[in-house]
């Protein structure tokens, strides 16, 4: 659909600032951060988890709502109305994204944490990890995508199509998939705790953000909402994000501590089903000779991962100190080196592609 | 100015008032960073002064200056009877200005 008029990708830098190039630095020092306050103020995370409500802690849930609600003010859900822009690219995408790649985490995750890490890894530890990764591999991602569209130079237009049927499908797929594979793997949640969590974390701040959306539009105009509102809002969500994993990693010092060898150990199956679901969309995209912009960002959303709300699911499910926190935040730590390697590799085989031109014949 | 706008489009346009603004809507990284997409919007802009403007078949149309030696299409895409307007033909390579 797009007409390029230029033959080189974006610069990593033109795309991405200091702070997101070095996420997987701010990350580490997250962790050695929060194990720090653990072990010389342990009054500090221990009085933020007395401030409770339901069962929910507030401070996690307001932490949580700071790093999703503002990714959820800018889905621009009329982009649906494009779904028949590409439907080759959306076929492929939605079918990887949804009957795929919660089940290749699944499988790979169970294979690596309980089979082959058997003697490295408690069992009853593997099975919170275990569920950690379901919960990343159960939403794809929903704000980064931009960013590798754009470095890989994708057709912006298409992106925005894909993020927003995705976010739809994941409204109503995220819980299902969820409870039926923690439920393969015996790890019993009761149906209610994960209907409050798909409610706190996802339809509020989805619907908080939508409704902020129209009344802001409504009231300054969409170039306001655009170039003022969400320019803004935007620090919130990296802000939320690098605190909610000190908070964390407070309440997880004594597992770091104790085995740090757990970190190497989650990623290994986390690194190979990126690869594999990128692989398989990217595969798939050119033996259908979809145009290289449309197989690149459609590629790309299925390998990054919504981690903002994993990392918040598995808090409200499993709770701070649980192994599923740890392996969510293990997701975030491999993202972006992992996803600029996929970047790389699809600008570097763009030329077995057919252009957007080619593509219409 | 090689802005084309498709038969559709141009006619939903007419019906809306006539007026169309292509510009560049941020979208920000949940890490962080971002990037711009090219959006169209059948309005006026904020400070029209800031935009191109140029005449075409009776459509007023607006840009942002960006954008301007873009080989851009504006197309009408719709479902269940809802319109929404598409911009393609943006080197990504340019959305970042």
């Amino acid at each position: 659909m797009t007409t390029h008029l230029e033959s080189s990708a974006p610069s990593v830098s033109e795309g991405m600032g200091l702070f997101e190039r070095l996420l997987s630095l701010w990350v580490a020092l997250a962790i050695v951060a929060g194990i720090l306050l653990g072990q010389f103020a342990p009054a500090v995370p221990e009085a933020l988890s007395r401030f409770e409500y339901a069962q929910v802690s507030i401070p996690v849930a307001v932490l949580i709502w700071a790093m999703i609600f503002p990714m959820m003010v800018q889905i621009d859900f009329t982009s649906i109305l494009g779904v028949r822009r590409q439907p080759k690219g959306l076929v492929i995408t939605t079918t990887v994204n949804w009957l795929i790649k919660p089940f290749s985490m699944f499988a790979i995750a169970w294979f690596f944490l309980t089979v082959v890490f058997a003697p490295l890894i408690p069992a009853d530890r593997a099975s919170e990890y275990l569920a950690g990764a379901i919960l990343l591999g159960a939403a794809p991602c929903t704000a980064m995508v931009f960013v590798w569209s754009y470095l890989s130079r994708g057709d912006a237009a298409y992106t925005l199509v894909q993020v927003a049927l995705n976010d739809l499908i994941m409204l109503f797929a995220f819980a299902p998939i969820v409870v039926f594979l923690l439920g393969v793997s015996n790890i019993q949640v009761p149906w209610d705790t994960v209907a409050l969590s798909v409610v706190l974390y996802i339809v509020i701040p989805l619907a908080a953000g939508y409704l902020t959306r129209r009344a802001v539009i409504q009231r300054r105009g969409i170039e306001w909402f655009d170039n003022v509102f969400m320019k803004r809002l935007a620090p919130v969500t990296p802000t939320g994000l690098i605190i909610t994993l000190v908070l964390l990693f407070a309440f997880q010092g004594e597992v770091i501590l104790e085995a740090p060898l757990h970190i190497l150990l989650i990623a290994i199956p986390l690194i190979i089903q990126t690869f594999l679901i990128f692989f398989i969309a990217y595969g798939w995209a050119k033996a259908w000779k979809v145009p290289h912009n449309v197989a690149a960002p459609g590629a790309m959303i299925g390998a990054s991962n919504f981690f903002e709300l994993a990392v918040a699911a598995a808090i409200a499910l499993f709770g701070m100190q649980s192994g599923a926190a740890l392996a969510t935040v293990v997701g975030v730590l491999v993202e972006v080196p992992l996803m600029l390697a996929l970047v790389r590799i699809a600008n570097n085989t763009r030329e077995h592609f057919p252009t957007a031109i080619e593509a219409r014949g | 100015m090689p802005i084309k706008v498709t038969a559709a489009a141009r006619e939903w346009l007419l019906k809306q008032g006539g007026v169309v603004t292509i510009r560049l809507s941020p979208r920000h990284g949940c890490c962080g960073g971002g990037t711009h997409v090219a959006v169209a919007e059948a309005r006026t802009p904020d400070d029209p002064f800031a935009f191109t403007r140029f005449d075409s078949e009776g459509l007023v149309i607006y840009f942002a200056p960006s954008l301007e030696d873009q080989a851009l299409v504006v197309d009408l895409q719709g479902l269940l009877g809802i319109k929404k307007l598409f911009v393609e033909g943006v080197s990504p390579t340019r959305l970042s200005e």
